[in-house]
């Protein structure tokens, strides 16, 4: 659990303009907008949360999602959810519709401060998730018991939720987010609220997720966290892709994602995003 | 469908882990304990007093539980966002509605049995017989109650406002036991404009007379001869499956 992430020696995005058969892509978002539309006393008011977004995800990918608050990453990652429903636009989860049950079974996801039953404790909360996801009860223990072991979990596993402290309730977010062996997560700032030794631990398990060749998203305010994960960025600026770096872009030197993605969102004299 | 139990049981372990279900028992202890009183003031009438009071003390205890629960469960877990990780599941939206409402409606049919139980052992107590209207009765408030759940989760979904979801199953609730009395009203004012909106009111409300199973322990020959029961069961089934056919096709609309 004390392993730290090196740099991911690839990039499985590099590969996949080489000519030969793409394998089909985790997640692939072809012209996909969202228009938030709210009625009020007769009144209709729309936001634009998402505009024109055409990325894609190839499997054992790991991609960070940047932007300011409100730029539409947490948007994007639910519609790959089926949470939403794109306004325009076309998106597949490994080829399948993201509100299907084929792409909910390759999916697993870890929300900004997740909350869960507080009645419950992790073991059972796990349990219960287990079920939804049709792990079959023969194995359900012995998941539950891997993914509690992995997220630093076991000692904790029998207390109440209501007694969790933020950053462990964060784990217990991971740990149902791995429990099916998901191929790609979607991890909505999963650095969130943990101890220093909690993120050292974190990086670990994702570094043997990476290794597994799951794909990952990772959507973040923590530049350094996606700077050692991914192998892409996605930079999204009032609902808009604005610029994706390759790992290459910024591997140089120590920081410089930091200062491209600064460069990216800081609006220019025109008030355009470049 | 495979997700239903597991969504049900874990509602109904939340229902039994939860302070307001434990408080609602207990109090609805007290309250039967307090119709032994008001029975005794009855003097001559004490039983009859005692069926009346638990009764009717059953019924709007476990009524306030279930539009309660069903007023607040679905709209908290959108709030909370526990929602994401269910519904980041392979099932459908549906069960997970089902399995709500399925949950809450066991849920409450335990804490009526539960204090049923009680009261029947106050009856006994003070030397009541044995008499099978009183289960019928019970089932008359299950089915209610089923209604009330389903309707409230409707009610809920549509207006996404617990309070207002509340009050308005309260206000049906009510209308619902006066339906002789509005298609009275209705057959006096005719065929003009102004019983329009009457008529279509009754056509949504819930007739909940129907369901008065209590009424045969007092007057048995209102209900008759026919079969009030099996009917009675139909139409709370279909009137809780159109609400419920309609909360699904609002929760499988609602981006979360």
């Amino acid at each position: 659990m004390g392993e730290t992430l090196g740099r991911p020696s690839h990039s499985p995005h590099e590969g996949r303009h080489s000519g030969a058969c793409a394998p089909l892509a985790a997640l692939s978002y072809q012209g996909v907008s969202k228009v938030y539309v709210r009625s009020h006393l007769g009144r209709t008011t729309r936001r634009i949360g998402l505009e024109d977004l055409t990325l894609e995800l190839a499997p054992g990918e790991t991609l960070g999602l940047l932007g300011l608050n409100g730029s539409g990453k947490t948007t994007t990652l639910k519609l790959a959810l089926g949470l939403l429903a794109p306004s325009s636009g076309e998106l597949r989860v490994f080829g399948h519709l993201p509100d299907s049950r084929e792409s909910h079974r390759a999916v697993g996801y870890l929300p900004e401060l997740p909350y869960f039953y507080p009645y419950l404790s992790p073991r059972e909360a796990l349990r219960f998730f287990g079920r939804l996801s049709g792990i079959p009860s023969a194995e359900l223990g012995a998941r539950c018991a891997a993914v509690l072991e992995q997220t630093g979990l076991r000692p904790h596993a029998e207390r109440r939720m209501a007694e969790f402290s933020k950053g462990m309730l964060q784990r217990v977010g991971l740990a149902q987010a791995m429990l099916h062996e998901p191929r790609l997560l979607l991890l909505d700032e999963p650095a969130s609220g943990l101890d220093p030794l909690a993120i050292t631990e974190f990086r670990a398990v994702l570094s043997r997720l990476q290794k597994e060749g799951k794909s990952l998203v990772l959507c973040s305010h923590s530049i350094s966290e996606v700077e050692r994960l991914c192998h892409r960025v996605a930079i999204l600026a009032q609902g808009r892709l604005v610029r994706t770096l390759e790992q290459r872009d910024w591997s140089a030197a120590p920081g410089r994602l930091e200062e491209l993605f600064v460069e990216t969102v800081r609006p220019s004299s025109e008030g355009a995003w470049r | 469908m495979r997700a239903l139990w597991p969504i049900a049981s874990n509602t109904l372990r939340e229902q039994w882990r939860s302070r307001a279900y434990q408080v609602a028992l207990l109090f609805a202890g007290v309250m039967l304990y307090l119709s032994l009183l008001l029975g005794m003031l009855a003097v001559d009438q004490e039983l009859r007093a005692l069926l009346d009071f638990g009764l009717g003390f059953i019924e709007t205890l476990a009524l306030a539980a279930a539009v309660f629960g069903a007023a607040n469960q679905l709209l908290r877990e959108m709030e909370t966002k526990v929602v994401y990780l269910v519904l980041s599941r392979p099932l459908s939206r549906g069960s997970y509605l089902l399995g709500r409402v399925l949950g809450l409606a066991l849920s409450i049919a335990l804490a009526v049995l539960a204090m049923s139980a009680l009261h029947l052992s106050i009856l006994f107590f003070k030397g009541w017989a044995w008499h099978g209207d009183y289960a019928l009765a019970v089932f008359g408030i299950l089915l209610k109650l089923l209604i009330a759940v389903s309707l409230t989760t409707l009610l809920a979904l549509s207006t996404t406002s617990p309070l207002s979801a509340l009050t308005m199953t309260g206000i049906l609730w009510t209308l619902g036991h006066f339906i002789q009395e509005l298609n009275f009203l209705a057959r006096r004012l005719g065929e003009s404009t102004a019983s329009w909106p009457l008529l279509a009111l009754l056509r949504l409300l819930p007739n909940l007379e129907l369901l008065n199973f209590r009424d045969r322990i007092a007057l048995p020959e209102a209900l008759g001869t026919s079969s009030p029961v099996l009917f009675g069961l139909i139409y709370s089934l279909a009137y809780s499956a159109a609400c419920l056919l309609l909360a699904q096709a609002l929760i499988r609309r609602k981006d979360l």
